[in-house]
């Protein structure tokens, strides 16, 4: 019997939600195909890759008929799917809710207050917005909170909420955040990194590659005026 | 013991988990949450949600926020089956992904329209109303050839995004744009449990707050 068709991942290394699903990719050791979609070059607007995903979001998977976007449905899948056991994404209720509430709160509040501190620097030329940044601060002093009592984002153990919020926090890191302020975040953060597998590799890489290419529109915009 | 929960009628993410406890059958312990007095901040409530948002659960200790995490649970948790989020690994992994659209993009850009205008009297910017018609225009795309959000039946996908869809309907957002929308909205108001008195009713509550913040503008 065949039960394993391929999978493929369209992808770009800097962006962020791509980085996740590489590293929980490795846990796991699911063997993706990489389709590399460079976003700067619009390569996400070509006529094929909208038919595939009509949003031209990235990441895109896609395993025989299934076509999945958003990052973290494709972390849950990957683990329902494709894992020896449900350590990752537990099946009992309670801990999956956990696990989705944090996944929800990195969507909706720690990447997406970081992704608006980021855009109109990135993409409008603009100087970064102090009023936003204390935002980012904000959402990651509630992440310290959730973590003062829990050594991972979701309880006891590491989930696929601590590789989609890891990211989120290099990314943090690599825009100036000083983790010095949050010190539970800070002890998670270490041991996280070291925890997963070609960590620098997979995601590191491209957090510095995102920080460098911020901090260049920082200065360009400061020395425009 | 009963499921406390702990919102506000005007809320879409609040309305979305009444839609849900409905079609699953479970009782819930209605908390009202006036975020204009300031509920949300009261010690109380921030020991029980440090994030102070709406909404929270609380059943029987296990302390839930995260509206589109708390639909999840109550099915699997609480539901005789699992139409509504389906156990199989391909048909759930559409809904999450569904709900993901929801949170990170039809929501959040009615919200990033909408909010400065209702909440800090800004005007209305349309490069951000060019944003919300995109997004209207993805989920019109999605609903292409499908008649429910993720697929062939109706899931929780369905209540959140008849949620998020029915409270820029009510604001004047012009959704008969997006044809597949305006046709699977229809059919969404009939087919789901408690639409009128648990969805609708809270759109008019957020309706009368709107005219009332932006009155005189």
């Amino acid at each position: 019997m065949c039960t394993s068709l391929p999978m493929e991942l369209y992808y770009f290394p800097p962006s962020p939600p791509c980085r996740a699903v590489m590293l929980l990719a490795r846990a796991i050791d699911a063997k993706l195909e990489l389709r590399h979609v460079d976003l700067m070059a619009g390569e996400h607007l070509a006529v094929d890759f909208v038919k595939l995903n009509p949003q031209h979001t990235i990441p895109t998977f896609v395993e025989g008929d299934l076509i999945l976007c958003e990052s973290r449905a494709i972390l849950g899948y990957l683990v329902d799917r494709h894992a020896e056991d449900d350590s990752l994404y537990p099946q009992e209720p309670k801990r999956r809710a956990r696990v989705n509430a944090r996944l929800y709160f990195d969507a909706g509040t720690l990447h997406q207050r970081l992704y608006d501190y980021m855009v109109p620097v990135v993409f409008r030329g603009q100087k970064p917005s102090e009023e936003q940044w204390k935002k980012v601060e904000e959402a990651f002093g509630f992440l310290d909170k959730f973590l003062e009592d829990d050594e991972w984002v979701a309880g006891d153990s590491i989930t696929i909420a601590d590789y989609s919020i890891v990211v989120t926090t290099s990314n943090g890191e690599a825009f100036g955040l000083d983790l010095g302020k949050f010190p539970h975040v800070s002890r998670w953060y270490n041991k996280a990194k070291e925890s997963m597998q070609d960590y620098e590799e997979l995601n590191q890489a491209g957090a510095n590659q995102l920080g460098n290419l911020f901090r260049a529109r920082v200065a360009e915009a400061e020395n425009s005026v | 013991m009963p499921i406390d929960f702990y919102y506000i009628p005007g809320s879409a993410p609040c309305r979305s988990v009444l839609l849900t406890a409905k079609a699953v059958g479970v009782e819930l312990n209605l908390k009202l949450t006036n975020l204009m007095a300031g509920d949300h901040l009261k010690p109380d409530f921030l020991k029980l949600n440090p994030q102070h948002t709406i909404p929270t659960l609380d059943d029987n200790g296990f302390v839930l926020w995260e509206s589109r995490a708390i639909m999840g649970y109550l099915v699997q948790q609480y539901g005789k089956d699992d139409s509504l989020y389906p156990k199989e690994p391909k048909k759930r992994a559409l809904v999450d992904a569904r709900l993901y659209f929801d949170i990170g993009t039809l929501y959040q850009r009615f919200a990033e329209y909408y909010y400065p205008v209702i909440f800090a009297g800004a005007s209305f910017d349309p490069d951000k109303l060019a944003k919300l018609e995109e997004a209207y225009f993805f989920l019109d795309k999605f609903l292409e050839g499908q008649s429910w959000i993720a697929g062939d039946s109706l899931t929780i996908a369905d209540l959140a995004i008849a949620a998020s869809v029915s409270t820029a309907d009510i604001v004047g957002f012009d959704i008969s744009k997006y044809p597949n929308v305006t046709k699977w909205f229809a059919k969404a108001k009939t087919a789901i449990p408690g639409y009128d008195e648990l969805n609708y009713s809270g759109c008019v509550q957020f309706k009368k707050m709107f005219d009332n913040l932006t009155a005189g503008k």
